[in-house]
């Protein structure tokens, strides 16, 4: 399978991306000097407000308020990193668990769970994720929470739909009459087949989470000064007026990349995973 | 490669339609390249139907689809041969024949369901579901026969018409056609057509045609379906009518009515027919002469009677006897061991060694060609000459109740 | 007939939908920050707090407030909008036309250039444009609408100065009178040339940026399924009746391609609908999504409340509407099923 998804030109350019944005993610206090006492603040030089890039000690410029854009871009993919990973942990979680209930235990319960995902699925994400980052206050733990209350449905929903299409196959049966216990079935069977689509899904999401929560950051609902793309964009939107594009350009290309990257490689499992999508 | 085969002595005094010489249809595949179709050699004359008969995966499909150039290219590739042609006209006057594989685009496009038409196998699947039956037989008659639908005096016929008769107008333009300058013109060619696709179906026997028109395929049973398809090959009263299994999605009732058309209309136009089949009894049924394929190649040839009653290829045989007829026992059907071979990169040898009940040595390092024997072509070294081939007597194989 | 059928019982599930998304809402503006919080000073009295408090109902039981709240939005009451200091009901009327004809611009845009692009890639599958349309379609669905905005500004609004920025033009906007409130339509109805070039050459850019991710999502789909459909037999069926390639594709293959891309464009749709709280910010376009903004940052519940269920039921409407189409369009689903 490895050996299929790497056939892929644009799969292997989205893991290349992803290797080189997890590096930086990982070595932020080592390509950078950490802020003291915390290090996903923007340290501020008062002295060195709106310098253009290839200032010497600001490759990337600085931003109205004296922020180092490059500092910004490095410890950004690395709130980005834990961003996506708690939220894609929590979500994957949840909707595994209620997506199987729903499937497996069915009748009233199904009913109840679908329509509530309905009505979940009935609020576009980002107008869902906005409302309750806005009424918790503006802070990013705050987004963590709203973006993990919107996206697990569809995971709910592919495992639930994954569990009924495999409960009609006579396999499950064959096992059932040789006396298995439904939660082994569900081990050995049902979980094993659902999770080809949530890891296409959780991929694309990784991005699409990172891609959410810089759009809400940009918005205003991050606390001012943190080191986080969207963040930084707003920051430095007010300069582009008077020339000023690079403190808006750097950061954005940034979300744009791990959006890209991360969307790039689900495509590319979702071509070699998805029998559906055969090539003829 | 092949030998021309020795013609039945029946109807080889009507000219030729099809003739069909060394066609090599290959596949790009993982391992190498398939070689679908190799090297196969026939003919079809005018007025009469031949069978291609062979096992799934034999080529015949591919062979059918040559002709019209169908074939996906790429993964397949016309590796060689041509397809020669002869339409009444070239007949009538005496022209050269054109090679199917090598006209130019737009000439291909003036043949296709006009001087050679297709069945598919699945009408449930070669109709569009989107598009009404009326709708769909039509695009033929706009193709093929736009003067005639532009009426008395065509000459006179303004641009826009003659545009949508050759199914040309954009949207905006179809939209200027129901509007009053064009209106009335373009009212008549419309009732025009639906006459003559009527006519069409009726045909083939489809009751109430008008009220079908306007069906679309869902609401058609099986058998409906393949009608339309009929009327819809023939509307043009095409030379060679190429039948790619007709009648095998269809109920077992259906089948023979759906046969009994083609042979009626066949007769009626004086068409020629391929028929392709995987079903013997069809075929003896339908067909004046049969070719055998096996793995990409034609391993017997000749009239159906001969070669049903006296089969001289040992596959040929095999085939014969998978088949069940009233005059045999009980328990005496019989098949044939294995797999049609993956043609990929072939060596030469003869492709049916491995599930033949007669091979020796020799049969894995020579390829036997097609050679006249009686009435037949046959491929096969039994019967084959072994000072030609320059070996000793005793290597060739020997098939029982054969006399070489 | 079963399409009938299935439009109702979509039609039945529609309110009960609504009704779950309003319960949502609801929940929302109580879990956290305060409902009254826009209307309270610094200066008031703890008593003069619970005065407003009693006034807005909410010591009542929650249900009882819910019950309040839901009976005020179906008469048209729901509360009064802070941010811009009149009845939420009258702001959202103000605004309803700006968002809907930037929306409905860049959803045109989006669908003719998404089902353009699809068949462009589809129909040449495995070569260069194909490999194109499917890099253009992920980078479509990979671009946060505020940097690709923002890069659009540098570029045509910094450097070339070929645009501004706002809805239109103030001495134009003055010269004719606004009945609808779409600036397109008003002008159409002035008959002025001039009024209608220049609010699509505002509008130009804002919907250009909000349509790029449905531009991409159409594409995709569009590609994949025709690729689907250029397999299918009655393709090869068409082409051994002698019509030329163009019309295969046109007449038979996209055809039937666009049945399950329709399905995309309510999905497409809601890309758009909350990608305009962001566009309307950059360009200062004055709409639904940049007074959401306003409330979201001041913590205005009554008009986060308004434009959330606005929008959802918007979204659902939409997608009622295209599903209806859907199985309309496949005849085979509905009606073979």
């Amino acid at each position: 399978m490895a050996r299929e998804v790497l056939r892929n030109p644009t799969t292997v350019a989205g893991l290349v991306i992803i290797v080189a944005l997890l590096t930086m993610a990982i070595l932020a206090p080592v390509v950078t000097e950490p802020n003291i006492p915390d290090p996903y603040q923007m340290p501020r030089d008062w002295s060195m407000r709106d310098a253009p890039p290839g200032t010497p000690g600001h490759p990337l410029g600085t931003t109205s308020t004296g922020g180092d854009v490059f500092y910004g871009v490095v410890w950004g993919a690395r709130t980005s990193l834990q961003l996506s990973v708690i939220v894609v942990g929590i979500t994957v979680t949840v909707g595994i668990i209620v997506g199987s209930l729903a499937g497996f235990i069915g009748g009233k319960l199904d009913e109840i769970l679908m329509r509530v995902v309905d009505v979940f699925l009935a609020i576009p994400e980002l107008i869902f994720a906005l409302a309750i980052a806005a009424v918790l206050g503006p802070s990013f733990s705050n987004i963590i929470f709203a973006l993990s209350v919107v996206f697990w449905v569809k995971y709910a929903r592919i495992i639930r739909g994954q569990i009924i299409h495999i409960k009609q196959n006579d396999y499950v049966d064959a096992a059932r009459v040789t006396g298995d216990s439904r939660f082994s079935i569900y081990r050995k069977d049902v979980l094993p087949n659902s999770i080809t689509p949530v890891m296409v899904q959780a991929t694309m999401d990784m991005g699409g989470i990172v891609l959410t929560a810089a759009t809400l950051s940009f918005i205003g609902l991050a606390e001012a000064g943190l080191a986080e793309w969207g963040v930084l964009v707003s920051d430095g939107q007010s300069g582009i007026s008077a020339g000023k594009w690079w403190a808006s350009t750097f950061p954005g290309l940034m979300v744009f990349l791990w959006a890209l990257a991360f969307n790039l490689v689900g495509d590319g499992l979702r071509d070699v995973l998805d029998p559906r999508t055969e090539k003829r | 490669m092949t030998a021309p085969a020795a013609s039945p002595p029946s109807r080889a005094t009507a000219p030729l339609v099809v003739s069909v010489q060394d066609l090599q249809v290959h596949f790009k595949v993982k391992t190498g390249v398939a070689h679908a179709v190799d090297g196969v050699s026939f003919e079809v004359r005018d007025g009469e139907t031949l069978g291609l008969v062979g096992e799934t995966g034999c080529g015949k499909t591919v062979t059918a689809r040559s002709f019209l150039r169908l074939v996906k290219t790429p993964p397949g590739v016309y590796a060689g041969g041509r397809i020669d042609f002869w339409s009444r006209e070239a007949r009538r006057n005496g022209d050269q024949p054109v090679d199917l594989l090598r006209v130019p685009d737009r000439e291909m496009l003036a043949i296709r369901g006009d001087r050679i038409a297709m069945i598919f196998q699945d009408p449930g699947k070669a109709l569009n579901p989107a598009m009404s039956i009326g709708d769909q037989v039509a695009e033929v008659f706009y193709q093929h026969r736009s003067e005639e639908l532009l009426g008395e005096r065509p000459g006179r016929v303004p641009f826009l018409v003659r545009r949508a008769s050759r199914q040309l107008a954009s949207a905006p333009e179809r939209l200027a056609l129901r509007l009053p300058p064009w209106r009335r013109r373009a009212r008549a060619m419309r009732r025009r057509v639906d006459d003559l696709v009527a006519a069409a179906l009726a045909e083939t026997q489809i009751a109430n045609p008008r009220k079908i028109m306007d069906r679309f395929p869902h609401e058609l049973s099986g058998g409906m379906k393949q009608r339309v398809m009929i009327a819809q090959a023939l509307a043009c009263n095409p030379d060679l009518l190429i039948a790619d299994e007709p009648t095998t999605a269809l109920d077992v009732t259906v089948q023979a009515r759906i046969l009994e058309l083609i042979a009626n209309l066949q007769h009626r136009h004086g068409t020629s027919v391929l028929y392709i089949s995987h079903d013997l009894s069809l075929v003896r049924q339908m067909c004046d002469r049969v070719a055998v394929m096996y793995a990409g190649r034609i391993v017997e040839t000749g009239d159906t009677g001969t070669v049903f009653s006296d089969p001289l290829h040992p596959y040929t045989r095999g085939l014969m006897a998978a088949v069940p007829s009233a005059s045999q026992k009980r328990g005496e059907l019989l098949a044939i061991e294995g797999n049609v071979p993956e043609m990929v990169n072939p060596t030469p040898c003869c492709r049916f060694h491995t599930r033949c009940r007669f091979a020796v040595d020799l049969c894995r390092q020579v390829d036997p060609e097609l050679l006249a024997v009686r009435d037949q072509g046959v491929a096969c070294l039994a019967y084959a000459s072994a000072a030609e081939l320059g070996v000793p007597e005793s290597s060739l194989p020997l098939v029982e109740g054969t006399s070489r | 007939m079963q399409i009938r059928e299935y439009i109702l019982r979509r039609l039945m599930i529609f309110p009960l939908i609504i009704i779950g998304t309003s319960i949502i809402v609801f929940t929302l503006s109580r879990v956290g920050g305060n409902p009254i919080a826009i209307y309270l000073e610094h200066e008031m009295t703890p008593a003069e707090v619970a005065e407003i408090e009693e006034r807005y109902g909410l010591n009542d039981p929650l249900p009882v407030q819910y019950l309040a709240w839901a009976g005020g939005v179906l008469t048209g009451d729901m509360g009064w909008s802070g941010v811009s200091a009149q009845p939420v009901t009258e702001a959202l009327l103000d605004r309803v036309g700006a968002t809907l004809e930037l929306a409905v611009f860049a959803a045109v845009v989006a669908v003719t250039l998404g089902i353009g692009l699809g068949t462009f890639g589809g129909a040449r599958r495995d070569r260069l444009p194909d490999h194109l349309t499917r890099v253009f379609s992920i980078s479509g669905a990979s671009m946060p609408i505020f940097w690709f905005a923002i890069l659009l500004l540098i570029l045509f609004w910094v450097n070339l100065g070929w645009v501004s920025i706002g809805r239109s033009d103030p001495t134009v906007f003055a010269s004719i009178a606004h009945p609808t409130g779409l600036y397109t339509v008003d002008a159409i109805l002035a008959g002025s040339l001039t009024a209608f070039l220049d609010a699509l050459a505002y509008m130009a850019l804002p919907a250009i940026t909000l349509g790029f991710g449905a531009t991409a999502i159409i594409a995709r789909m569009m590609r994949s399924s025709l690729v689907e459909e250029l397999n299918e037999d009655y393709v090869d069926a068409a082409r051994a009746k002698g019509l030329p390639e163009k019309l295969v594709l046109r007449r038979h293959a996209r055809r039937n391609a666009l049945i399950p891309t329709v399905t995309v464009i309510g999905l497409g749709f809601g890309f758009l609908l909350q990608g305009t709280v962001v566009v309307e910010i950059i360009f200062r376009w004055p709409g639904l999504g940049r007074w959401m903004a306003d409330a979201v940052l001041r913590g205005d519940q009554a008009t986060i409340m308004a434009y959330v269920l606005f929008t959802s039921v918007l979204f659902l409407a939409v997608n009622l509407i295209v599903d209806v189409m859907y199985a309309y369009l496949d005849r085979r689903v509905v009606l073979g099923a």
